[in-house]
């Protein structure tokens, strides 16, 4: 099937903010989803964006049965490894379920590689869920590691009331 | 004590900042993976879109360390994306010596970077921890902080440079 991969423009923040949906009903936590059409718009097309975003797009005839062109995306950023410097994080991969096995995710993780290697990073990070396993194992084909598995480094988060409580020095 | 000040990093910190990435590296049994330079270090943190930011904690000369330093602890952090929430705060490293800690310099570092999250409206602040690292997983959760990889089964992945270049060429 013909697609073709792009950056995402201001206009893709629609099919981005459906897919997100898509993506956290999937890993079955769709109500953790509170960010806005609007919010991505602003963060992502500033000056400075917080994240980029590519996109995969079928022709007109290929179009989803409600008309959706848009069937893929990748969200992602750049960080710092303090120990080898410049690295790309990447937040989100998606393929709507029709348009699995057809090289759309390859190719969308293709992408987000050449564009980080084009920056300079050394290093693609990602976090998969543990039941996950079909992204696992897709994973793993492409010749990522399992860093909690392999290191023991363990994904932590401070947020909410917690969070106001250290800023204000109450511990 | 609180014979300390903590300030934003600044070019002529990039020596330090090296050699506090490196003793960390170490105590984390990793020193032979930091690769980064002062050059990067330069480059990348003090540009026109710098890929982080950092906090310094430095005693008075007359406090220095045993070996001569006045920058004794730091923290490097930057932005990143949830698409499900917005901004957030991600800790890099954080790192006090040996010699300057149980005064509360690490509570204050912390205490400033979760004041920087609440300003610029991140909604949390994530970070990675070894799960043998006993001491710094308690010094975190006693502040509130959450083990996602536990709780909710996130495991986190790498590609390296190698294993990136073969992807992209496909």
């Amino acid at each position: 099937m013909d697609f073709s991969i792009r950056a995402s423009t201001l206009e893709d923040c629609k099919d981005i903010a459906r897919m997100i949906l898509e993506l956290a009903e999937y890993e079955k936590v769709l109500d953790q989803v509170k960010v806005t059409q609007k919010e991505l718009e602003q963060d992502g097309f500033i000056k400075n964006p917080f994240f980029h975003g590519i996109v995969a797009e079928v022709p007109e005839q290929h179009r989803t049965k409600e008309g959706h062109a848009k069937v893929g995306y990748a969200l992602y950023f750049y960080t710092y490894s303090s120990w080898k410097g410049r690295a790309l994080y990447m937040e989100d991969l998606y393929v709507m379920p029709e348009f699995r096995g057809k090289g759309i995710g390859k190719a969308l993780m293709s992408k987000v590689a050449q564009l980080g290697l084009a920056a300079g990073c050394t290093q693609l990070n990602f976090a998969v869920l543990d039941w996950n396993k079909p992204s696992l194992d897709f994973y793993l084909s492409q010749g990522c590691f399992d860093v909690t598995a392999d290191m023991g480094y363990h994904c932590m988060r401070c947020e909410g009331a917690a969070l106001e409580q250290l800023a204000q020095g109450d511990t | 004590m609180s014979n300390f000040l903590l300030r934003k990093a600044e070019p002529k910190d990039v020596s330090d900042i090296l050699r506090l990435i490196k003793e960390l590296a170490k105590f984390e049994k990793m020193e032979e993976q930091v690769i980064l330079t002062e050059k990067e270090l330069l480059e990348d943190g003090f540009g026109d879109h710098p890929f982080y930011h950092c906090v310094v904690a430095e005693v008075p000369e007359d406090k220095q360390s045993s070996d001569g330093y006045t920058v004794i602890g730091f923290a490097m952090y930057y932005f990143t994306y949830d698409p499900w929430i917005g901004k957030l705060l991600y800790l890099e490293d954080f790192y006090v010596m040996k010699e300057f800690r149980g005064s509360g310099i690490g509570s204050d570092i912390l205490k400033v970077l979760s004041e920087t999250a609440v300003k610029t409206r991140c909604s949390s602040m994530h970070f990675i921890v070894a799960e043998w690292n006993k001491p710094s997983i308690e010094f975190y959760k006693r502040r509130g902080a959450s083990d996602l990889s536990d709780e909710e089964g996130w495991r986190l992945y790498a590609i390296e440079k190698n294993d990136l270049l073969k992807i992209s060429a496909k």
